[in-house]
């Protein structure tokens, strides 16, 4: 697929240009597309009503009439599998008065009935029965035009349902593109796919979605935003072992990094127990397995707002280093404000042990009460708030680390990929993507 | 809660646990956590489910496996060393948090004591916002040569959206 060229420019309400906002060349970011609620605006019609956003995981759902309720671009869907076993997508809504029909964050249900005034929906969206059907007409009431909104495309890849609200939108296949390749040596590594444990930690954090989504491709916070845990131990003292590896923008706005681990083959292959890693060659492709290998931990983030985090490291100095695997959505409520629904997998083949162990990692060291993520809410929310300011915003943020390397050329994986993961290329290559997307939505508004 | 194993208001047994309560919180809202921990069993089991939000029917909408807290003691003195060094930023400046605890209520258990009791917590911090956390403790409180020490406890928090960016204090 190639970018829409984008010749124009759009100038927001106090005129200035949206292309300046973003300049990869100089690796220059405007501070003001962190709060600015006409941006927001923009973002939500051509970013989160146009992209494949994370809805939910298949194992969420076990039986027939499992439901779970999620936010697709800020509005309430709500996700159920239905008599044929496959899972449907609508918006949350009674077509009556609009009243919200599933209002738990999960359950089991025969229909979808409005606590308002009774209207009833089948799992598959159909209207079944309104109160007091006699005091309708038939050409009043249409009930085959009448079932519940659905979210316009919904497709899965590897276990993760995705939806959109574009009948324009490529396929989710053709949207995750070159991701795909990486996205599989978390989710598609082993024979029996990955599995949600539990459910979601939510809380809100008052920080842009963009600076959350930027920081899940930043290894070169580490060693100063993490350093009481570097101080304890559990990081390496010196900065500079963690700058290896690679950055990669695998296109699409989608980034992550990857870093080897010491060089023991305990470190390799994610660090997962050798008897899932003998799974991978049924699973993966020689160059994965090529990446993998030489791979310990990996955070990035698929555009618009799906992280992931693949870490092997320590909650606590008795606990051998532990890989967890975690995905987030960054689920903007305001232009400062986003909301965080966080799901730890792992993979359906590992032992209990492993299990409880992975899960007990990441709690300890990610989510809120976690020894890491404690610190990134505490940056992300200041320069949120920070960078809302007018005098701060007539200087631009910097995003130049490393940009004067050039991509290699022998890696075995997609995407423009850097020889380090120290640098600030993938970030920009999100915010470019993100200034595309903004600057091509607004343009064919303009023609239509 | 039967009354054969119920420990009521005013006996000696009660009037010790309330009192360790109040230390407890005491020395947690005085940032004494080193001397916190020493009220830890070795082999101390907590722990904070994630709350999910149901209809009655499915039950108390707390997850069996998922966790905002999965601690023992080993994980919780690296907290209390990460808050102890000088780029715990999460803490810098620092919190300062209130415990309140009340509506406790005591049965004998094996070993020692259950222990009930509902909490009201504040932290504030520079101009952060006003932080409010209210919700039920269940301890488990072994007896011991010393005194009584906390074997488990789970935090069963009034939220399921978690309404504040970390939760880098102790319960």
């Amino acid at each position: 697929m190639t970018e829409p060229s984008i010749s124009r420019d759009i100038c927001l309400n106090d005129g200035t240009s949206l292309k300046s906002l973003v300049n990869t060349d100089t690796g220059r970011i405007a501070r003001r597309i962190f709060s600015d609620p006409e941006l927001f605006e923009l973002e939500k019609a051509h970013i989160f009503r146009k992209a494949w956003c994370f809805l939910a995981h298949e194992s969420e759902f076990s039986d027939v009439g499992d439901f779970v309720t999620r936010s697709l671009a800020g509005e309430p869907v709500v996700l159920i599998k239905d008599d044929q076993d496959q899972i449907r997508a609508f918006l949350n809504s009674c077509r009556h008065r609009g009243m919200r029909l599933c209002r738990t964050d999960d359950g089991n249900t025969s229909y979808l009935r409005c606590p308002y005034h009774g209207w009833s929906y089948g799992k598959d969206g159909t209207l079944v029965s309104v109160f007091a059907e006699g005091f309708y007409v038939e050409k009043f009431l249409k009930k085959d035009e009448l079932g519940l909104i659905p979210v316009t495309k919904v497709e899965t890849y590897k276990g993760l349902i995705f939806g959109t609200w574009d009948e324009n939108a490529p396929s989710l296949s053709e949207f995750l593109g070159d991701m795909k390749f990486y996205i599989d040596m978390f989710v598609g590594r082993t024979n029996a796919g990955a599995e949600i444990v539990g459910t979601a930690q939510i809380w809100d954090s008052n920080a842009n979605w963009k600076l959350l989504a930027e920081n899940s491709c930043d290894n070169q916070h580490l060693h100063t935003a993490h350093g009481s845990v570097v101080q304890l131990g559990l990081l390496p003292p010196d900065p500079l072992m963690l700058a290896g590896g690679n950055l990669v923008d695998a296109g699409g706005g989608h980034i992550l990094h990857l870093v080897p681990g010491p060089p023991d083959p305990f470190f390799e292959d994610l660090g997962l127990p050798f008897e899932l890693r003998a799974e991978f060659p049924a699973n993966l492709s020689e160059a994965q397995r090529s990446v993998a290998k030489r791979t310990s931990f990996s955070v990035g983030n698929v555009f618009p707002n799906l992280s992931f985090l693949h870490v092997m490291i320590q909650g606590d100095p008795e606990t051998p280093p532990t890989p967890f695997l975690n995905f987030r959505v960054w689920e903007p409520l305001s232009a400062t404000k986003t909301r965080i629904r966080s799901f730890v997998l792992v993979d359906r083949g590992a032992s209990a042990e492993f299990r409880k162990r992975s899960f007990e990692t990441y709690v300890r060291t990610f989510g809120p009460g976690g020894i890491f993520e404690q610190d990134d809410m505490e940056n992300l929310e200041e320069c949120t708030k920070v960078n809302s300011g007018l005098i701060a915003q007539r200087y631009p943020l910097h995003h130049a680390m490393s940009l004067h390397m050039e991509p290699v050329k022998d890696f075995p994986g997609p995407g423009n990929v850097w020889p380090t993961s120290f640098g600030e290329t993938a970030q920009l290559a999100f915010y470019q993507h993100w200034q595309d997307c903004l600057l091509t939505g607004e343009q064919l508004e303009l023609a239509a | 809660m039967k009354n054969q194993t119920r420990v009521f208001h005013g006996t000696p047994d009660y009037c010790r646990i309330v009192d360790w309560l109040y230390d407890e919180a005491y020395l947690l809202d005085h940032g004494r956590l080193q001397d916190w921990l020493e009220l830890m069993a070795p082999e101390i089991d907590y722990r904070m489910p994630v709350r999910r939000a149901v209809v009655p029917k499915q039950g108390s909408g707390f997850d069996e496996e998922s966790a905002f807290f999965a601690d023992n003691l080993s994980s919780l003195k690296t907290k209390v060393e990460r808050l102890s060094t000088d780029q715990a930023w999460s803490d810098q400046p620092v919190s300062l948090t209130r415990h309140m605890i009340s509506n406790i209520l005591v049965e004998k258990a094996d070993g020692g004591f259950a222990v009930t009791s509902a909490f009201l917590i504040t932290r504030v911090r520079a101009d952060s916002p006003y932080d409010f956390f209210s919700g039920e403790r269940h301890d488990l409180l072994k007896s011991v040569v010393d005194g009584l020490k906390l074997a488990k406890r789970t935090i069963f928090l009034d939220q399921t959206v978690l309404k504040s960016h970390n939760l880098s204090f102790f319960f």
